[in-house]
């Protein structure tokens, strides 16, 4: 039987990944619902504020109108939202006047990149962290650590990229303070998200390994004769990794179109930032449809983060099928 | 060298060294600005950062220079008939757009056309092209345009960079993409924009007809600008003080002791002409309906500390709804309306808020002096502190003032129906003293298309408008809107706040910055001393 396919056989994985994917087109539907009624709800009529506080002529106005369909009723545009975005048809920006998924092209990679190295160091320096600090060794290092963790995870992000700009980019120059091109605009940002995020990182996984070393089965292994590394490395590690995959994999999804604070300090590009302009000029097609990108993202990441469960702990596979 | 673009963090912090030794273009300019556009066809935006960016991409017809006076640009002369309803504008020849098109009379009729187009939803061209009835062409570099009624302040709208001419090539072909592919024929020509990030200008190399204001008429002294968009201040100016950005707009006020003390750095200020910062009452519902209560708020609130303390001392008091460096601005409105506790409370209690409640706020028939100001945090939240200084201000009075962060829908329908708020702050750039019929006009409501939010109707105020346009006799234009700033401060339809200025840092190396009539900083002559 394959640790590598959900179920073991290829048949069980196959429906494995079908109820995945229906969870998903729910979730995808879901999101898109509540970013809807959001904008519905906030917007009086949304055609003027689409307009915003510029000039506007009564021409104007029922141009706009005819444009969003207001003339029909919420729950007839509702449906037809929900259509086009199960179509893949993202329509097209009223504040920007361009194709939706052209913004989002532009922006998502960006995104992805921050996200991916931010965790990465995180997932490093946490694993590190937790891996010296673990079981009741190094209890100085432990206090230590542990205070450092907590400080970081709570201080805002937006003063951590502050503090690393002029350090790193005001001071020494090593950086640009924000436009540069290639891995060297990347790494301040991608190290304030790290700062933010390795602490609960760090956090979950120590409990966890703790945890697995407080077990019967760490018992033996040492009286097996298994040094203390190996017993980490090999045994606890293994327990305890499932609830930092959880954690990071729920990260992932969340950062992706929220890492706005972060990509406004550096004045990077991101989904954050379009989203967050798009919900202040009440632009729908936008919001919907970063929205939409940001589900999907999130329902893919679950089901590797599901898959991966198998794969660390072959005992959690049996429950697929 | 190459530097792979997509790689993790850590592996950057080793390519690190590799990377370090790439240099700056040196005669790249490299400007930070705090916002982008949110789309760069000059018709369609209404934006002040819009103007700075594509300043340098489309010329216009003429150029307004500082002292108000129209020069030639792309056209060369003009005649304006009798009834001052038809201008005859004469092109330079010679001139082409940046993707080879030459510029002919068709050119500008389609720019015109184009921006008084219902589709292209302009948000403030239009506006400016309001009494536009067509064009027609005499020859290809004559063209006639008509307008529905005089109108002076036509060539200054011209001027402007919103009527910025287009060409009319890339108006077919990217029609529906002009936001993101704009051909004029300036100094500079678009290379890209990646949004949320930066947008490139290149030198222009073919240019030879630059308007008088500038040093020379051939290309751009800069091979090209860089234009980042870094929204935080403190990074923004981080970005300054490093020798990261050649030029940064805006600058905090707060920061602008810094740059004077710092002998690498330069800040370069222009007054914004047009209206002040001014907060407009509801005059015609309310308890500011009654001109004693507008009175005695104006005459209440110490202006002068105020400004001082929220600008530190960086943006001057205002007295009048123009700016002082506004074509036709009234300097002996200064002074005019000093505050006078004494006579403000008198004025409320004629007015008949007598009574006082329990804590200590006025009242009338047993309702409370209540005034409301709602604003948007997104764009007034950083005048929220001079806000809550009004506020604390007339509650010495008794005026029980609610300064309300409202979300941009209800904001608009607030503005738009005109009840519920009694007050609402704002500031309106432009070059000519019509800027005042937009607000105060009685044909400038918001139905079409003005920012006459209260439904001011006044024949005397509409007379005084609309003789500042029937005439284009500077003295005269003078005089008359001379005139209306005195009736405006007379019945005190209004509270002139502070004078916004454009504050630009630079690096004391930088050269030939310059500003545009209206006030956007011109990279046209721009060298940056680096090298």
């Amino acid at each position: 039987m394959s640790t590598w396919l959900p179920g073991g056989t290829p048949r069980t994985a196959a429906r494995w990944f079908a109820r995945r994917a229906s969870l998903a087109a729910i979730v995808v539907a879901g999101a898109v619902t509540a970013a809807f009624l959001g904008l519905e709800l906030t917007a009086d009529d949304p055609a003027l504020t689409v307009l915003g506080t510029t000039p506007r002529t009564p021409e104007l106005v029922e141009q706009v109108r005819a444009e969003l369909a207001l003339d029909k009723p919420a729950w007839q545009r509702y449906l037809l939202m929900i259509g086009r975005v199960f179509t893949g048809d993202l329509g097209t920006s009223h504040q920007l006047q361009q194709p939706v998924w052209s913004l989002i092209g532009e922006q998502a990679s960006a995104s992805a990149e921050l996200v991916v190295a931010g965790i990465a160091v995180a997932l490093v320096v946490a694993s590190t962290s937790a891996i010296a600090t673990a079981g009741g060794r190094r209890p100085m290092l432990r206090a230590a650590l542990s205070a450092v963790e907590h400080v970081t995870a709570a201080s805002p992000a937006f003063w951590f990229g502050l503090l690393l700009l002029g350090v790193f980019s005001f001071r020494l120059h090593l950086f640009p303070v924000a436009g540069g091109t290639g891995p060297r605009a990347l790494v301040l940002p991608a190290l304030t998200l790290a700062l933010e995020l390795f602490g609960p990182f760090a956090q979950v996984l120590r409990a966890g390994l703790d945890t697995a070393l407080r077990e019967p089965f760490a018992l033996t292994a040492r009286a097996r004769g298994t040094t203390w590394e190996r017993l980490l490395v090999r045994h606890a590690l293994r327990h305890a990794l499932l609830p930092l995959v959880t954690l990071s994999g729920w990260t992932v999804g969340a950062l992706l179109s929220g890492a706005v604070v972060i990509e406004t300090v550096f004045g990077r590009q991101g989904l954050g930032r379009l989203l967050a302009t798009a919900i202040t000029g009440h632009d729908l097609p936008v919001v919907v449809g970063v929205v939409t990108v940001s589900a999907v993202a999130f329902a893919v990441v679950s089901m590797v983060v599901d898959w991966l469960y198998g794969v660390i702990d072959p005992r959690t596979g049996e429950a697929i099928g | 060298m190459a530097c792979s673009s997509k790689a993790f963090a850590l592996v950057a912090l080793l390519l690190l060294t590799a990377c370090a030794g790439t240099e700056p273009e040196d005669d790249v300019v490299r400007v930070a600005l705090s916002q982008q556009p949110e789309c760069l066809d000059p018709q369609v935006s209404p934006r002040e950062v819009t103007a700075t960016v594509v300043r340098g991409v489309f010329d216009s017809l003429v150029e307004l220079d500082q002292e108000g006076v129209v020069r030639p640009w792309l056209a060369e002369r003009w005649e304006i008939t009798r009834d001052r309803r038809s201008f005859t504008f004469h092109l330079r020849g010679g001139v082409t757009f940046h993707d080879g098109t030459p510029l002919d009379a068709e050119a500008v009729r389609a720019t015109l056309d184009h921006a008084t187009a219902p589709a292209t939803k302009s948000r403030y061209a239009a506006m400016l092209l309001r009494r536009y009835a067509g064009s027609d062409i005499l020859d290809s570099r004559t063209i006639r345009v008509h307008l529905t009624e005089p109108d002076a302040s036509f060539l200054q709208a011209l001027s402007t960079a919103y009527l910025g001419i287009q060409s009319p090539t890339s108006m077919r072909v990217n029609a529906g993409d002009l936001c993101a592919r704009p051909v004029g024929s300036g100094p500079f020509r678009f290379a890209h924009w990646r949004r949320n990030r930066d947008i490139r200008l290149d030198r222009y190399a073919e240019y030879r007809w630059s308007p008088p204001s500038a040093r020379t008429p051939g290309p751009a002294a800069a091979s090209g600008v860089q234009i980042t968009f870094i929204p935080e201040d403190g990074a923004r100016f981080g970005a300054l003080v490093s020798g990261q950005a050649d030029v940064v707009t805006p600058i905090p006020p707060v920061k602008a002791g810094v740059l004077r003390a710092d002998r690498n750095l330069r800040l370069l200020a222009a007054d914004l002409p047009g209206v002040v910062y001014t907060v407009c009452f509801n005059s015609t519902s309310g308890p500011l309906a009654d001109e004693r209560v507008r009175h005695a708020v104006r005459r209440s609130v110490r202006i002068d500390e105020l400004v001082r303390a929220v600008h530190f001392g960086e943006y001057p008091r205002a007295w009048s709804m123009l700016g002082p460096a506004t074509p036709a601005y009234a300097p002996d409105t200064v002074d005019s309306w000093p505050v006078d506790t004494a006579l403000a409370e008198r004025l409320l209690d004629e007015a008949g808020w007598t009574g006082r409640d329990e804590e200590g706020y006025r009242v009338r028939d047993g309702q409370r002096l209540v005034l409301n100001w709602p604003y948007l945090p997104e764009t007034q939240g950083k005048d929220l502190i001079l806000l809550q200084g009004v506020q604390a201000e007339v509650r010495r009075l008794g005026i029980d003032l609610h300064v309300t962060a409202e979300d941009a829908g209800t904001y608009v329908q607030l503005t738009y129906t005109g009840r519920g708020l009694d007050m609402f702050g704002t500031n309106f750039v432009r070059a000519d003293p019509d800027v005042l019929r937009y607000w105060l006009g009685s044909g400038e409501t918001l139905d079409n298309g003005g920012g006459n939010v209260f439904r001011v109707r006044d024949p005397v105020l509409d007379t005084l408008l609309d003789q500042g346009l029937a005439t284009d006799d500077l003295a005269a234009r003078v005089r008359h809107y001379r005139a209306v700033q005195h009736y405006v401060n007379d019945r005190a339809l209004v509270m002139p706040v502070f004078v916004p200025r454009a504050m630009v840092g630079t690096s004391s190396r930088l050269n030939g910055l310059a500003f545009e009539a209206a006030g956007y900083p011109l990279f046209r002559d721009v060298t940056t001393g680096r090298s």
